[in-house]
């Protein structure tokens, strides 16, 4: 699931959701983008029941032992204004589904309607039809100038020349905080280094999260921004689409998109758009791109891509078959590389390379989750499939740097009277907010003064009276 | 040092929800159908099939299906089509553009899997009922059942193969290494497996003793590669299937006749009963939890009995003579 999308529209409006759940393609797309696999489950069993669903007998159709995913997808489910209360009667509770969605729901699952939602494609034939490998270099070679660019701005010289991005990407990079600029130079900054590392299909959402909070102060309606990436997502790989219905957001959105690789469009026709393979994978997740069929989201070519590329041995030592300059690049943000021959690089994970890795903001995490998404296919028949030793060791080191851990707090002394110290702490200690004491100094620290200091007012009160 | 441990080394492989293929055979015994058809016409009940796909297609981006025929005679593929369709995926469907569809317009407002998959099924169905000689029905009730679930298992287990990440040779590995199957299939499976797959049968024939052998082989091949079979009676009375569904951990369902009435009945069946997939099963109370018909059949006559002897070595059935002769 893309946490980014998630949040942005947990952000918004009901009305945001029942302008948008107008449309079947968006309706498909968030089921199946957005949604855990048990709330899919009672949508769907929902959507053609003809009366609400009484909560008590939804509670009966979930396992009890389940409670945890069921508060989960019974929260995601209500958070997104799918589901709804019966108001009338409110007694016993029952579910429907928002009117909206399901009507949109059932329209995309039957057809019908005139909504044009899954696009439209192009009524003339195109006399020089885009193949799918071309589609597909474009959109690898777009896409690989972004992370380039981002890249290559960690190296102290910039190397100009490779990189072509229109100043509209850069500019978006600059407003996700992804890079910095600093007079003539731009830094990549922590953000960007963990964006650097997310799979491809997070690392466009995110991008494009940023995008529709951009395009929003630019007149931009977010919902219609929203409604063609999803219905993007919906398209077909290798057919060309009609421009003609757009909205003029929309067909400003084309030159845009276009510039990050998520679609094609000839510059000296403006009447049809190529959906690349990132707009047909929009809507699928992260266990899609691994399978068969959709391959070449990744920076690698199509048929590369689908297989992972390197192999981490037990000592340290690191080999990657790829001769890509963006792969090697990022490999280098966590290996000491001492070789490249034409197709490998070879390279040792060093305590001072991961050292160094994290005091650019990335965390041994993303390290080891970049590395097992890239595993080489040799490496996956293990389980787990990196050494854990290694694993282990790059955590290891990472602890090592923040050995501290700051609290913020109060500390509770000058206590005159042991029994009223152990008192105090006691009641602390009940509350869960006593972070640590020494009863010989007879000094403590909470993490909230709040209750405490109610607390000891109250005693305090209690004394008065008597005295 | 906190955060270390040796538990959480394999956080990614757990996370994402592994597709699913279902699997869907379809019995179109003429005749049935015929006898079903004052309360459910086949073409009604086509239609919530259809849209039970497209759910089941809606759910995940890889989730994949597949729909065989079990006719009288013979079993057949109405999704994928086999010849044409085979690896040319693209170029095929590209082709129907300009041929079978109407007009650009209406193809905008259907998402375009769900049109490729209606219209092939449609139009396979179509060419099968054509091909069926009138007087070749005149033999009984029965279908191909057996041979269906045959082709059913070969196409998962080739899918299965073609999606797990680390190739074909490591799958064969894993099959073998699988433990004994045991009532608690889906927690290990879901582990080491990137598709899950079930097979979905709707029954409308009742006389299917003459193939109890080769049934009860795929029951046992589903068994072991932990695929459930799930079985939706809509007519007849079908022994041997409601033991494959208990003995793969699957749904069976025999809903009345009168729940069914005009095709709306089967596809709330469908989409509450039988739309969850094995990912999912682990959260919900399945249904169906009702007595189980163990009858064997005898192996000379394919008789369904109720006492019979064994042989002790080869483990064959034959009915109890002596029932006969009292009788």
């Amino acid at each position: 699931m893309s946490a980014a999308l998630l949040e942005y529209l947990e952000a918004q409006q009901g009305i945001v959701f029942k302008k948008l759940y107008r449309q079947p393609s968006t309706v498909l797309a968030v089921l199946r983008r957005m949604l855990p696999h048990l709330a899919k489950s009672i949508v769907m069993a929902m959507l053609y029941m003809p009366e609400p669903f009484l909560e008590s007998d939804l509670y009966t159709w979930i396992r009890t032992d389940c409670t945890a995913e069921r508060d989960e997808a019974l929260g995601t489910l209500k958070q997104l204004h799918i589901l709804q209360q019966v108001q009338e009667p409110a007694i016993p509770r029952a579910y429907h589904l928002a009117p909206t969605f399901s009507r949109s729901l059932r329209q995309a699952l039957t057809g019908g309607g005139n909504h044009r939602s899954f696009g439209v494609p192009s009524s003339t034939k195109d006399p020089r039809r885009m193949t799918l490998t071309a589609l597909d270099d474009w959109a690898r070679k777009k896409w690989e100038a972004i992370l380039h660019y981002m890249v290559v701005s960690t190296n102290t010289r910039m190397d100009d020349q490779a990189i072509h991005l229109s100043t509209g990407t850069k500019m978006l990079l600059d407003a996700g905080g992804f890079v910095q600029s600093q007079g003539q130079r731009t830094m990549i900054t922590k953000a960007g280094f963990s964006f650097l590392l997310q799979e491809a299909n997070t690392q466009i959402w995110t991008l494009l999260i940023v995008y529709l909070e951009m395009g929003s102060t630019l007149d931009m309606e977010p919902v219609e921004v929203l409604s063609f990436l999803f219905t993007l997502g919906s398209l077909e790989l290798g057919q060309d689409y009609s421009t003609e219905f757009l909205t003029p957001t929309q067909e400003k959105m084309l030159e845009d998109l276009s510039d990050f690789g998520i679609i094609y469009c000839r510059p000296d026709d403006k009447t049809r758009f190529y959906p690349t393979r990132l707009a047909t994978t929009l809507t699928s997740d992260a266990g899609a791109l691994l399978s068969s069929q959709l391959s070449g989201t990744s920076s690698t070519g199509p048929a590369q891509a689908q297989k992972g590329y390197i192999i981490l041995e037990t000592n340290h030592r690191l080999y990657a078959y790829t001769n890509s300059q963006l792969q090697i690049n990022i490999i280098a943000l966590f290996t000491n590389l001492n070789s490249r021959f034409p197709n490998l690089i070879s390279g040792k994970i060093t305590k001072g390379s991961i050292n160094r890795a994290i005091q650019l903001g990335i965390t041994s995490d993303q390290i080891i989750s970049y590395i097992t998404t890239h595993a080489h296919p040799q490496m996956l028949k293990n389980t787990p499939p990196l050494p854990p030793t290694v694993v282990d060791q790059i955590r290891l080191w990472q602890l090592e740097e923040n050995r501290m851990k700051v609290t913020n707090g109060f500390l509770l002394e000058n206590y005159e009277n042991h029994k009223e110290y152990l008192d105090d702490v006691n009641y602390a200690e009940t509350l869960g907010l006593l972070l640590w004491k020494s009863d010989e100094k007879r000094k403590y620290f909470v993490a909230d003064i709040n209750l405490m200091k109610s607390y000891l007012e109250r005693k305090a009160n209690a004394k008065r009276p008597k005295a | 040092m906190e955060g270390i441990d040796a538990t959480d080394r394999n956080i990614i492989i757990s996370n994402a929800t592994p597709p699913s293929i279902l699997t869907i055979i379809l019995d179109t015994n003429p005749i049935a159908w015929s006898a079903l058809s004052p309360t459910l016409p086949l073409t009604k009940a086509l239609s919530s099939l259809l849209v039970f796909i497209n759910a089941h297609l809606a759910i995940n981006h890889a989730n994949q299906v597949c729909v065989i025929a079990s006719h009288t005679d013979r079993s057949t593929w109405l999704y994928p089509t086999p010849k044409p369709t085979k690896g040319h995926r693209h170029s095929s469907t590209n082709k129907s553009n300009g041929v079978s569809k109407p007009t650009a317009e209406e193809d905008a407002n259907k998402y375009r899997p769900f049109l490729a998959i209606e219209q092939q099924v449609l139009s396979n169905l179509r060419a099968l009922i054509d091909d069926t000689d009138p007087d070749t029905l005149e033999e009984g009730e029965s279908t191909q059942i057996a041979g269906a679930l045959t082709i059913a298992l070969t196409y998962i287990n080739q899918q299965t193969l073609q999606a797990s990440p680390s190739g074909p040779d490591s799958n064969y590995i894993r099959v073998a290494e699988q433990p004994p199957p045991s009532t608690s299939t889906t927690a290990g499976q879901s582990q080491t497996s990137s598709l899950v797959s079930r097979i979905l049968v709707l029954s409308v024939s009742s006389d299917l003793s003459s193939q109890y052998i080769s049934v009860m082989n795929a029951i046992f091949a589903s068994q072991r590669l932990q695929i459930p079979i799930d079985v939706l009676k809509l007519a007849g009375d079908t022994v041997f299937l409601q033991q494959a569904s208990d003995a793969t951990g699957g749904i069976y369902l025999a809903p009345e006749t009168e729940a069914l009435k005009g095709g709306a009945g089967l596809l709330q069946y469908l989409m509450m009963g039988y739309l969850p997939d094995v990912t999912s099963r682990r959260w919900l109370v399945m249904p169906g939890d009702q007595e189980v018909d163990f009858r064997a059949a005898c192996f000379c006559h394919r008789d369904v009995v109720d006492l019979g002897f064994v042989c002790s070595v080869c483990l064959s059935s034959t009915f109890l003579r002596s029932q006969g002769l009292t009788r």
